[in-house]
């Protein structure tokens, strides 16, 4: 019989005990795990959906710059208008790989519920922005190719609200003007299953916005810097620029202390968890104490018992914290609707994101700390004297 | 030990949310409940799809008491449809239910106020987007639906707009113009009947005895 066997064995002698021991660091793994798959999936997350954007930075007329951040990342509509000639001027930069104008207009629909509601259109250039966001894909139909086509592109969302396919007409409510469904884009996960595309020069002319714009998208080159070529276009007249590296750090930077709070949770709970294995241990090596002895007196080394209640400390460690990282990992999309609930700002995909290496990391770490809390009850349990054992069982 | 395990087992199970066809859903629940139906004090809301009711066959028979194929991306067989029932005090007093529906120039949203019996109390475009949608949606166009219930709306051809002679022949267009979108409206309305006898009124229709099926 192994060593792991009768540590086993001594374990099942008292069932609740250490059922609810291992309930106690399955917790703390749980919340381990999840939260480290959360500081992981949020990055990613709002990575992709910086990405996703196509540009990485964004020129508006001036105004608050969290308010730009917003709008960019929720899509709304711009405030206030820029000249579209800002757009030759800026694609002459050294560092810009491609630009793409955009004009977000919205109108208020008296026919949509009881009391009427905005419908949004974002005008863009069927030159540049398809190559922009080249990782859309069509669930039928492509994009306008025809600078002023009465035509538009919607997203899933949008064409499954509005019912529309394509070769549907689309009627813009309070312009009475009528655009043809030319392409349905497949889901996204991100801001685009919402809008309705058209093209820049329709939505200038319908809206009577000629030679206006409410955004530049700007791609730069890899090796650009970023912060210079910012800098640069503050030269433009009132004129506001958001980088995506500065809505990222904004947004993880408030994000940071959310987090240090629930990182002060996990570690709570991997205490109270180690206290409670601390507790389990060293109640069972106080029970088993004229046991121990006999062990000894029979020719069991101090480090035969030390291995033996440490292995007891292990089991517990390694079940619990399996059990945590199975629960993070099948409850993981349960958390992160809890997220998404409680937090201001959460991009859009997976938001909670545990792979099989965090998982073991998890495991790892909890188990580490366990069988160092378990150092004292198996150093007790070897420091038992037989003579004291016996004499114990005589009282 | 078993127990624990069932628990987990659960817990591991839950249902997670899948992105599922849109449904059709009052904007203001508590201000319209009240607007569509004076005296009541509340409401119950469930939630209903053909698929889980029955199914294909449920989707065959819908589509075939419609007399009009379900198409579109918002007439599939997983579409949840709200339902209202509404109370006053602790007595159903009726029901409230709405459709998505294709018009010409967007989706319409077609709600209908039923009474118990399954008769309509009141109509109303939640949404509507067309050129003619003020007479569409003037409340004298609305009141021509009240009092008219499935069995008007049977021999209604919902691919050919051909209405029968009876109480649904007397409801009027307001707009020549709109004639798509008022066979739209038309066939909303017939659908969303449709679908109210097979998730709710069929339920409550009495059971035939035995003997009575013998014969």
């Amino acid at each position: 019989m192994t060593i792991y066997r009768i540590a086993y064995k001594n374990l099942l002698r008292k069932k609740t005990r250490s059922l609810l021991t291992i309930l106690g660091i399955a917790l703390s793994a749980w919340v381990l795990a999840s939260l480290l798959g959360f500081n992981r999936g949020y990055e990613w997350a709002l990575n992709r959906d910086i990405d996703n954007m196509g540009f990485q930075v964004l020129l508006t007329a001036k105004g608050c710059p969290y308010e730009a951040a917003t709008l960019m990342l929720k899509g709304g509509t711009g405030l206030r208008y820029l000249k579209e000639v800002v757009v030759k001027g800026v694609a002459k930069n050294p560092e810009v790989v491609a630009v793409t104008p955009m004009l977000m207009q919205a109108v208020f629909d008296p026919n949509k519920g009881e009391s009427g509601g905005m419908s949004a259109y974002l005008g863009v250039d069927p030159a540049t922005f398809p190559q922009a966001k080249g990782f859309l894909e069509f669930k039928k139909g492509g994009w306008f190719k025809a600078p002023e086509a009465l035509d538009a592109v919607m997203g899933y969302e949008a064409a499954e609200l509005e019912q529309r396919e394509v070769g549907d007409p689309l009627l813009i409510a309070e312009k009475n003007a009528e655009v043809k469904v030319v392409g349905i884009l497949k889901r996204t996960g991100t801001q685009d299953d919402g809008t309705i595309f058209l093209p820049l020069r329709t939505v200038q002319k319908v809206f009577g916005r000629k030679g206006q714009i409410t955004g530049l998208g700007i791609k730069i080159r890899k090796d650009a810097d970023i912060d210079k070529f910012t800098q640069r276009l503050y030269d433009l007249p009132d004129v506001q620029v958001v980088s995506m590296a500065q809505v990222k750090n904004t947004i993880m930077s408030l994000l940071s202390s959310a987090k240090v709070m629930v990182f002060s949770i996990a570690v709570i709970a991997i205490i109270i968890a180690m206290v409670g294995v601390i507790n389990t241990i060293l109640m069972s090596v106080f029970e088993r104490f004229q046991e121990l002895g006999i062990l000894k007196s029979m020719g069991a080394l101090p480090k035969d018992v030390f291995k033996l209640v440490w292995a007891e400390t292990l089991i517990l460690c390694l079940s619990g914290s399996a059990l945590g990282v199975c629960l993070a990992l099948g409850l993981a999309r349960t958390t992160e609707l809890l997220v998404r609930r409680l937090l201001p700002y959460a991009p859009n995909g997976s938001l909670v994101q545990i792979d099989w290496a965090l998982a073991v990391a998890t495991v790892a770490a909890v188990t580490a700390a366990g069988l160092l809390s378990g150092l004292y009850p198996a150093w007790r349990a070897a420091r038992v004297r037989p003579l004291d054992a016996m004499r114990s069982e005589a009282q | 030990m078993r127990t624990c395990a069932l628990a987990l087992a659960i817990l591991l199970g839950l249902p997670w949310p899948a992105l599922a066809a849109v449904g059709c859903d009052l904007n203001d629940p508590d201000r319209d409940v009240a607007r569509l139906f004076p005296g009541s004090t509340g409401f119950k809301t469930s939630y209903v799809s053909i698929k889980d009711k029955g199914g294909d066959a449920l989707l065959s028979r819908v589509e075939v008491r419609l007399g009009d194929k379900f198409k579109g991306l918002y007439e599939t067989i997983d579409v949840p449809y709200t339902i209202y029932e509404v109370l006053k005090g602790k007595q159903k007093v009726g029901y409230i239910h709405g459709v998505n529906q294709k018009g010409v120039y967007g989706g319409i949203q077609v709600f209908l106020a039923l009474d118990l019996q399954g008769n309509i109390k009141a109509f109303y475009f939640q949404k509507l987007t067309s050129r003619y949608a003020k007479a569409l949606r003037d409340p004298k166009f609305g009141k021509q639906f009240e009092g008219l219930s499935l069995k008007d709306f049977q021999d209604y051809d919902a691919a050919s707009g051909k209405a029968p002679d009876g109480r649904l022949a007397s409801v009027r267009n307001p707009a020549p113009e709109a004639e798509k979108d008022f066979r739209s409206a038309l066939r909303g309305v017939k659908k969303n009947l449709i679908l109210m006898d097979e998730f709710v009124f069929a339920d409550k229709k009495p059971k035939a005895l035995p003997a009575e099926k013998a014969k």
